[in-house]
């Protein structure tokens, strides 16, 4: 008995001592190897493979081919990283993701096609010189009051750049703006950042805790692996609560955290988003390794509004406007005094 | 019957109650080098440098006879890179340990063989330099060990030596897995269904293993050894695997403790 029992244990330290991760992978520039192994990185854990119409075994076919063309015939070509580089582009670009990059240490690759052909409804020099001359700054909010023909000190407006600023003042920036009938938020060419932002700068315009959406991660290598949905909820600021009309300002350059922000919107009892669709990013990106050591980034948690849609492909506004003079008017701007007036008769 | 007698031997660090009489403290610097694989963060290996300070106590039981009991703690921070140096991995981390051993001595050869349970926390966070979307990972496990060693006491000329090996197996416990893709927002949010499970020899293999040498001179006693960690563990879809060999270089303090007196 003793003496099977040490057996055992003697296997088992041995068999224990040999492992190693069945996920570890040869570090390498073969361009075969690499292909190959950001195919299956995307196959396995990208979260929208079958929901882009994209057939991503015949991309499989289309690419291993060229990649054992260029491993022939240039791995001896002073540019054979960059060529590498471009092939791996090449191909996530095929999924036409604005969320899905390649970062060495040379260059980034990012698809913009989700923006490229849209108007960009939206000329930061026109708001501040025209309808909002006067500003101040609070951490990556910048606001003041909409001073425009016959508006003076009514409407309050807030532009946000970029989610990767803070927005933690945004309770006290509406305090500042306490005195007027509506604010705007212009989240306009907002291409995203912190998450947790979104919900931050949400956090005021809603009473009570809110289910706003639902989220999902990849839990598996097959295309439909997914968790269980779990609830998205925003929970009111501690102390403002802003229950007079907001309107959010979008155009197609909203991405991301911004698509998340305007999808927490959509739930506000006194919110109107005005503008243009958002241009989506509904999936949180996460980033990985090749065996070149280059960092391929993708979605791999899926987002859904409140109805359990995904909002990957952008958010509808409430008052769909494009700008038709960038140079003088802002016509989102416009609608907003408009309705302004129209609610103080 | 047998069973109970289990049952006591790995509670037998809660039962012991008696009171101290001997006291050896250890502190100890570790130096040395760790391969990983963190599959949540890369597929990549990544080598580096390990270093540690550590504080292990053995204490003696007065009133139950071969019986000692040791707690241990251990800071540690570890830097590396991948396989290709295009990206660095940091880590932080804390581990700390309480167990209770049976110990028998062969004085007229200065042996001793030692058995017991051991109860072992670590928490090691890593932080992937490059990694803007998903730079967080950790290992955090808690877990019930099998330790056994065995120590040979001997004299030189002028000095005396205790040449010891100590080995720790985890048996069973619970540890946090990362879901194969899921983001540390949804983790920071709360969203942890599954992340924590039950941890055995079959999906947590932990083997963590010692040979030291204390140098006992006429006013201090000093050790030197060696450590080699394993830690193997994970899904069917994601194993991380991390070791490290250590050198260790360590000071002994050894005293005793008279009971209180009483007076009636």
């Amino acid at each position: 008995m003793k003496r099977s029992f040490l057996i055992y244990l003697l296997i088992y330290l041995i068999a224990l001592s040999s492992c190693q991760s069945k996920n570890e992978i040869e570090s390498t520039f073969s361009a075969v190897a690499n292909i190959e192994a950001l195919w299956q990185t995307i196959d396995t854990k990208y979260c929208f493979v079958e929901e882009k119409d994209v057939d991503w075994d015949a991309i499989h076919e289309e690419y291993i081919t060229k990649a054992r063309l260029l491993e022939s015939e240039m791995s001896d070509n002073k540019n054979y990283q960059e060529l590498l580089f471009d092939l791996c582009a090449s191909m996530l670009d095929s999924l036409k993701d604005g969320h899905v990059n390649l970062y060495s240490w040379f260059d980034v690759s990012a698809y913009s096609g989700w923006y490229d052909n849209a108007p960009t409804n939206f000329n930061s020099s026109l708001v501040f010189s025209k309808y909002v001359p006067s500003y101040r700054m609070s951490g990556g909010l910048y606001y003041g009051r909409l001073s425009y023909e016959l508006t003076t000190d009514t409407i309050g407006y807030i532009y946000y750049s970029s989610f990767s600023n803070s927005c933690a003042n945004i309770g006290g920036v509406l305090s500042k703006l306490s005195d007027c009938k509506a604010v705007i938020i212009d989240v306009r060419s907002n291409g995203g950042g912190d998450l947790t932002n979104a919900y931050t700068l949400a956090a005021p315009f809603f009473e009570h805790e809110t289910v706003v959406g639902y989220w999902q991660h990849k839990n598996g290598p097959g295309h439909n692996d997914f968790s269980d949905l779990e609830e998205l909820k925003v929970t009111p600021n501690q102390y403002v609560h802003w229950m007079r009309p907001v309107y959010v300002l979008t155009n197609r350059r909203c991405y991301s955290a911004t698509n998340a922000f305007v999808n927490c919107m959509t739930n506000a009892e006194h919110a109107t988003i005005i503008g243009d669709k958002t241009g989506g990013g509904g999936g949180m990106p996460l980033s990985y390794e090749l065996p070149c050591g280059w960092m391929v980034r993708f979605s791999s948690v899926k987002m859904f509004n409140v109805n359990k849609e995904s909002i990957e492909q952008g958010i509808q506004p409430d008052i769909r406007i494009d700008i038709t003079n960038p140079s003088q008017r802002d016509d989102m701007i416009d609608k907003v005094i408009l309705f302004t007036k129209r609610q103080a008769k | 019957m047998k069973k109970i007698l289990y049952i006591i031997l790995l509670l037998s660090p809660i039962l012991l109650h008696a009171e101290v009489v001997e006291h050896e403290n250890i502190l100890k610097l570790k130096y040395g080098g760790v391969w990983q694989v963190d599959p949540y963060l890369s597929p990549l290996r990544y080598n580096g440098q390990w270093v540690g300070i550590g504080n292990e106590w053995w204490q003696s039981f007065s009133k139950h006879e071969h019986w000692s009991h040791v707690g241990t703690l251990d800071l540690s921070g570890l830097w590396s890179y991948n396989t290709p140096k295009s990206n660095r991995l940091w880590g932080l981390g804390i581990q700390t340990g309480w167990g209770a051993y049976h110990y028998w001595d062969w004085q007229d050869k200065g042996l001793q063989v030692l058995v017991g349970p051991h109860l072992e926390a670590e928490l090691m966070a890593r932080y992937l330099m490059s990694n803007t979307n998903k730079p967080y990972s950790m290992d955090a496990a808690v877990q019930a060990q099998a330790m056994a060693g065995v120590s040979w006491s001997f004299s030189g000329k002028k000095t005396s030596y205790r040449l010891r090996y100590l080995a720790y197996l985890s048996v069973i416990g619970i540890d946090f897995v990362p879901d194969y893709f899921q983001s540390y927002y949804e983790l920071t949010e709360g969203v942890m269904q599954g992340n924590v499970r039950c941890a055995g020899l079959w999906n947590h293999q932990s083997l963590r293993h010692e040979i030291t040498l204390d140098l006992q001179f006429p006013h201090s006693t000093w050790r030197v050894g060696a450590e080699h960690r394993l830690l193997h563990y994970g899904t069917q879809t994601m194993q991380f695997h991390r070791q490290q060999v250590n050198l260790i270089v360590g000071c002994v303090f050894r005293y005793k403790v008279k009971p209180a007196e009483r007076f009636r």
